[in-house]
């Protein structure tokens, strides 16, 4: 149920006809799960707060460091060693009081990631490395819980939302996880594109509107200001999701 | 015989800014020697010490999957293969 506050909050996007204020009453029903709370993760959780997503949940096991502050956008000066999920809940009460932030300083893990993403409607990837990026994909897969994947370097940054049983997970095109232990360039708009696109990703499959970017990776180069697409296949052998038995 | 080799927005700086580029070979293996052969800044990008593509790359052919035979799949007339990169970052 809209309260009153709610229909003037969300006034100008109740506004939009495939949304309404059905689509609203779904968000607010809905619980999303942000891990990673950096570059990503914060512009992520920004929108997804003032969009009026009912319940987020933040998960992150690093703490604010200066080096972060030219793309984490919920973290400021003050917050430095602090623990990145209370300091960004904390920014995000503040913008909007009539959801539900949960906080979790917590390493995702082989063996807590079901439990984590449980019950949630979706998973925003704001991940910052290969390995827990396909830990949650593959318990996003067991869940049966969407999975909107985000990934930048530099200038570069790329999308798809992953729906178990229906689209290519991450392991149908990369079967082994990859590795690369180096620092990566990014500059902060090319995170805070990437998530807003993952935010509109989110809004219309919770909403029940729209096409996704599903079984296709959208690109982005800022270098060029291009945007492309990459189709792709579910491979039936995919040790995640695949049908073919081994 | 016109195949397409489909190059990730990261790599087409080093083929002079193309995206689609194509390629000669019997094979995928022949299809990316022959491009790393005009756009050698290619082959340090996608390949180890060793000649092995670099985990965070992978190869699709028509938006599949060819793993584990990414440098040995056939290839025909009109098909495309994608060089995809994994980008990591957050």
């Amino acid at each position: 149920m809209l309260t009153k506050n709610d229909l003037t909050r969300y006034e100008r996007q109740i506004l939009y006809t495939d949304f309404g204020e059905k689509g609203q009453k779904r968000l607010k029903q809905s619980h999303v799960v942000v891990a990673g709370l950096g570059g990503l993760g914060c512009t992520a959780s920004l929108y997804l707060t003032c969009t009026g997503v009912g319940h987020v949940t933040l998960i992150d096991c690093d703490r604010v460091d200066l080096s972060n502050l030219n793309r984490q956008i919920l973290h400021y000066e003050e917050d430095i060693g602090e623990g990145k999920p209370s300091s960004a809940a904390r920014k995000l009460a503040k913008l909007n009081s009539s959801i539900e932030v949960t906080p979790v300083f917590k390493k995702i893990t082989e063996h807590n990631a079901r439990e984590i993403i449980k019950g949630a409607n979706l998973v925003i990837d704001g991940m910052d490395n290969f390995k827990t990026r396909f830990i949650l994909n593959k318990a996003c897969v067991a869940e049966g819980i969407p999975f909107i994947h985000g990934g930048v370097h530099g200038l570069f940054g790329e999308v798809t939302t992953i729906l178990p049983g229906k689209t290519p997970c991450l392991a149908c095109i990369f079967p082994e996880v990859p590795h690369r232990k180096v620092s990566f360039p990014v500059f902060g708009v090319t995170p805070a594109l990437i998530a807003i696109l993952q935010v509109t990703e989110a809004i219309k499959l919770l909403a029940g509107f729209g096409s996704l970017l599903a079984g296709k990776m959208l690109y982005f180069n800022g270098d060029t200001m291009d945007f492309t697409f990459c189709n792709l296949v579910k491979n039936q052998n995919c040790k995640v999701c695949g049908t073919k038995e081994a | 015989m016109s195949i397409k080799a489909r190059l990730h927005p990261i790599l087409q700086h080093l083929a002079g800014g193309q995206e689609v580029i194509e390629v000669t070979g019997h094979t995928t293996g022949e299809c990316l020697e022959n491009l790393e052969s005009r756009f050698p800044g290619i082959k340090q990008q996608i390949r180890d010490k060793r000649g092995q593509l670099r985990s965070y790359c992978c190869i699709l052919v028509n938006s599949e999957s060819i793993y584990p035979k990414e440098l040995t799949t056939p290839v025909k007339d009109g098909d495309q293969i994608d060089i995809v990169i994994f980008v990591a970052g957050g």
